[in-house]
């Protein structure tokens, strides 16, 4: 198990389109990854999933990854939030 | 965890009023309390502490007065009833109700003032609106947790369809809907255990979207009409779809009743091998039949087997 803390940094929060970019990135690992934010936890590779999560600017996320690619997976991702997906 | 309850760490008195407020038809008396925190699911009657026995006395629950406590201070004289309530609010209580359309006496009034308790009054009768208070305190306060799958209801039965993204949990659930079923959740179902049952919802911002890869999200509620969906549903079984594999030992013979652990309740598991070709929405539905009808008697596979039995030794 590998995990890491971001920060959402950007203006709009993670909408549908920030979503969308996670699950394509997480579904491209074999491991089981999940998102933890608020007391929830939700499958990285659902796109329902991480909408529900209404993580909105400034929200502190856990990205955790469970299997044989599982530092990758977090990296990659953590990556992808970090850089706020492009967006300002 | 947003399935339409309150977080049970930070209840507040407050919360309770604004969401149990009108079907509890209570009034607030004094404007104090209302930050308070509630710090039980039960409650209680003061009765027997106003007497002066405060052994065991729960004062971590919501008071409520009913004829019995409000009778019982009134034939007392006013120095009495004030010692009986100070009995009660000597305890860190935080909130009580007088029920019956009943009048809180002044005593209690000066005493929920001094020590910042919430008081409502109500019209309504104890024990039903104790009931309704428990019933809802009690799904609140319940154990609860997070699964990823989906949730339908199958000729009334609760089934979560479960199994790994992208394998074809919300496409054979669609066509359940499109048989008649009913969907309650898809993606992230919110389980909730009040007794022996388990409660499950959507998230309350999803509401009833499903992700059809290729489609996006779909809203089945617009799509199929009130009659597709449902915002609540116990959960009575669950499918687990798998990848087909040659290792994977599956019941051939419908004998083995396996069972899976939810939130501690023990719940029937069918486990269904996914290949091409096979009709999961079709397995689903069978599945939910197969278990109305081993809830009914005993397990057809069972009684097939004893006929299979007995027909061999008629043969010998």
């Amino acid at each position: 198990m590998t995990e890491k803390k971001v920060t959402v940094p950007n203006r709009l929060g993670i909408h549908a389109r920030p979503a969308s970019l996670l699950v394509k990135a997480a579904a491209e690992y074999a491991s089981d990854i999940h998102i933890l934010f608020g007391g929830d936890r939700v499958n990285a590779k659902s796109i329902m999933g991480v909408m529900t999560l209404a993580a909105g600017k400034g929200s502190e996320l856990t990205i955790e990854a469970d299997g044989p690619d599982e530092r990758e997976a977090v990296e990659a991702l953590a990556a992808i939030v970090s850089d706020g997906f492009g967006e300002d | 965890m947003r399935d339409g309850y309150p977080d049970p760490d930070r209840l507040t008195v407050g919360e309770v009023y604004r969401r149990m407020g009108e079907k509890l038809r209570l009034s607030p008396v004094v404007d104090e309390g209302m930050e308070n925190l509630v710090l039980s699911e039960d409650v209680s009657r003061p009765g027997l502490c106003l007497t002066g026995y405060t052994h065991k006395f729960l004062y971590e629950r919501i008071q409520i007065f009913g004829e019995t406590e409000i009778t019982y201070l009134s034939r007392l004289s006013p120095e009495e009833r004030g010692e009986a309530l100070d009995h009660v609010f000597g305890f860190p209580v935080y909130c009580c109700m007088v029920t019956k359309g009943l009048t809180p006496p002044d005593e209690l009034l000066s005493r929920v003032r001094a020590s910042g308790t919430a008081l409502f009054r109500s019209p309504r009768d104890t024990t039903p609106l104790i009931h309704d208070l428990s019933d809802w305190l009690g799904e609140t306060f319940a154990p609860r947790k997070c699964i990823h799958g989906t949730l339908v209801d199958v000729f009334g039965i609760g089934l979560l369809c479960t199994g790994r993204s992208a394998i074809g949990k919300s496409e054979a659930v669609l066509g359940l809907v499109e048989r008649g079923h009913r969907l309650v959740a898809d993606d992230s179902i919110r389980i909730r255990r009040t007794g022996d049952r388990l409660l499950g919802t959507g998230d309350s911002l999803m509401g009833y979207h499903m992700e059809i890869r290729g489609l996006g999200m779909v809203d089945v509620a617009a799509l199929y009409g009130i009659k597709a969906v449902k915002s609540k549903q116990q959960v009575d079984m669950e499918v687990r779809l798998k990848d087909w594999s040659e290792e994977l030992d599956y019941d051939r013979t419908g004998l083995e009743e396996r069972t899976t652990n939810i939130l501690g309740i023990r719940i029937p598991l069918f486990v269904i091998p996914v290949l091409p070709g096979r009709n999961i929405t079709l397995l689903l539905e069978v599945a939910a039949m197969e278990h109305l009808l081993r809830k009914g008697s005993s397990t057809p596979a069972r009684l097939l087997n004893r006929e299979l039995i007995d027909r061999m030794r008629e043969g010998d």
